[in-house]
């Protein structure tokens, strides 16, 4: 009954309920669906890390004045006996020449194994064959670059035996813009190893180990892992989604003080009848309820439509700044949509709580010859 | 047993630059199922000694016992338990709220009590048909006559069932048919064992109480029994 009385006193003032309820969908559908891009957002980021979680990666420890590292360290890391591939970088900048167009890029020293573990092949194969190099997608690009091509690199020729797929980003390697030779021929020394482990859990074991081994005496190499810089990253989008969503909370604030204002005319209006209510025996509570459950209607259906729109609406953005929504009612979406919607109520109700206040306050007399 | 008790009552309202007497030193007792008019021009503190036994408002000095129980000491809740278990008001303006069907407004002094939806509903019905009104169940006060909204708000006041009935001119705002008619109402509810005050400046309603309390500038001028 106190349901349907809160229902009538609305539908009262219809326009008014509408705008104040407008106000709600607003807020909400901004929190939400700015809550759902930015989390798509983080998730293609991440995405495009590839599955670098369970990366090592060696380097030799410049802190203490090593500039490479040994081929015994090399030896000791392929000894580590848990399931992994461990590959050996060497790395420096050439001179690379193809029918007379010259570049300076980078060029690194890797085995065969070492490009189809860390790398897609876009064109032709990856055999590392003494005299042949793969290619990154970029430079291939620049260099007008097919399979097949003779370039010169450092003075030697050799012959491209494929062309990586376009890479995202990375912390060891950038092939984009860089030329594979195998590492039999690459004359720098080995300055970093790429250790994939297959279970993450195993990670601190092989710290240990290198601690153990490697790092016995000196601390000659320093271990820098994937997947802590990751969860750097994604702490760091989290936070500037939660930045966003606040921007987006002040759109639900107004909407707020909107209810707000709205059911201070409300009370005031219907003095009287708050007067006749307490005369015929309504306690303060039951004034509040009545007030509360009107401002809660307008929560609840703001928030309901809010929420549903927000999932459309993210899906759009998101499709419209990325290009790519992968699935739209996952998880986390739900879960934001959840949270705009108790957020909608929750300010509806706060909004609520001073006009119910004194609405169940007021003199009974003076409320009663209130005209 | 009296159901109505003013010992030594004043009300006096304060504000900062001034203060107004409504009621001065008032004693008067109510017996249970008795009819009794308070009559005076505006002013003279008819409507202060309404609320006063309507548990809306708390006398300044004195003291007022509804049905045995001393009033001034009693917080809000208690003092609105007093008045819903006890007390109907009937008021000059009708007062229905405006949102609710004829049942619907009979019914909200016992959603207040939190009685049973059937309960409720059935006990409506029943009050609508005492006071002649069957038909206009479902009607909102704006789609009844002012007769009609009146005896509604009869009802409604009988809703919990009071020993009490308070009426602010009920007839104030009714052509004289329609208003002999409430009249008539409220005399059956007295025969019935309803204690009946009713406030009014129409001395032709006096005829119908079993005594006159006449005030003038907040003290009871003539108390006089009427006989019929």
């Amino acid at each position: 009954m106190y349901l349907q009385l809160a229902l009538r006193n609305l539908s009262r003032a219809r326009v008014r309920s509408v705008l104040a309820v407008i106000g709600i969908i607003i807020g909400v559908t901004a929190i939400t669906s700015i809550g759902i891009f930015g989390e798509n957002l983080k998730k293609t980021v991440m995405e495009s890390f590839g599955d670098i979680a369970n990366e090592v990666i060696v380097l030799p420890n410049s802190k203490e004045g090593f500039s490479k590292i040994d081929d015994r360290t090399v030896e000791l890391i392929r000894k580590f006996p848990y399931p992994g591939t461990v590959i050996p970088v060497r790395a420096d900048s050439f001179e690379v020449s193809y029918k007379g167009e010259k570049r300076y890029v980078a060029v690194y020293g890797l085995d065969e194994r070492a490009i189809t573990e860390l790398f897609k092949i876009a064109e032709g194969t990856a055999d590392l064959k003494s005299g042949r190099c793969v290619a990154g997608y970029g430079i291939a690009e620049s260099l007008n670059l097919r399979v097949g091509s003779r370039v010169v690199i450092d003075g030697r020729i050799y012959r491209v035996s494929g062309i990586l797929e376009e890479e995202g980003a990375r912390f060891d390697i950038r092939p984009n813009y860089a030329i594979i030779i195998p590492e039999k021929d690459h004359p720098a020394d080995v300055s970093a190893i790429i250790v994939k482990l297959e279970k993450l859990e195993d990670i601190e074991g092989f710290k240990s180990y290198i601690e153990a081994t490697v790092n016995i005496k000196d601390e000659k190499v320093e271990i820098l892992e994937m997947k802590s810089i990751l969860d750097r990253i994604e702490e760091a989008f989290n936070q500037i989604n939660l930045f966003l969503m606040a921007i987006a909370g002040i759109s639900l604030l107004v909407a707020g003080v909107s209810i707000l204002n709205i059911m201070l005319m409300s009370t005031i209006e219907r003095t009287k009848e708050i007067g006749i209510m307490r005369a015929i025996g309504a306690q303060k509570v039951d004034i509040l309820k009545i007030f509360l459950m009107e401002a809660g209607i307008l929560g609840i259906s703001g928030s309901v439509v809010g929420a549903t729109l927000s999932i459309a609406g993210g899906y759009f953005v998101t499709k419209l700044i990325l290009g790519e929504v992968s699935e739209i009612l996952n998880t986390t979406t739900v879960l934001f949509a959840v949270e705009g919607f108790a957020f909608g109520v929750g300010t509806a109700i706060i909004s609520g709580l001073y006009p119910a206040w004194r609405a169940a306050n007021l003199e009974p007399i003076e409320a009663l010859r209130y005209e | 047993m009296k159901t109505v008790v003013f010992e030594s009552v004043s009300k006096i309202y304060r504000t900062r630059y001034y203060q107004v007497v409504a009621l001065e030193d008032i004693n008067l007792e109510i017996e249970r199922g008795e009819f009794i008019a308070v009559m005076g021009p505006s002013g003279s503190g008819k409507s202060t000694m309404l609320n006063l036994i309507g548990c809306l408002d708390k006398p300044t000095e004195g003291e007022i016992y509804i049905k045995g129980t001393p009033i001034s000491g009693l917080r809000d809740h208690e003092l609105t338990d007093l008045r819903r278990n006890t007390i109907g008001f009937v008021f000059q303006q009708f007062n229905l709220i405006p949102t609710l069907s004829a049942l619907e407004n009979i019914e909200l002094p016992m959603i207040f009590r939190k009685a049973e939806a059937e309960e409720r509903k059935k006990r409506a019905e029943r009050l609508l048909e005492i006071v002649g009104l069957e038909d206009v169940a479902d009607r909102k006060p704006v789609e009844m006559s002012g007769g009609q909204q009146q005896r509604v708000a009869i009802a409604r006041a009988l809703a919990n069932n009071p020993e009490i009935l308070l009426c602010d001119e009920p007839t104030g705002n009714l052509d004289s048919k329609t208003g002999e008619q409430v009249m008539e109402i409220l005399s059956r509810l007295r025969e019935e064992g309803v204690t009946v005050v009713l406030v009014t400046h129409d001395e032709s309603l006096k005829r119908y109480a079993e005594r006159v309390v006449r005030l003038r500038d907040g003290r009871i001028v003539d108390v006089s029994s009427v006989s019929t």
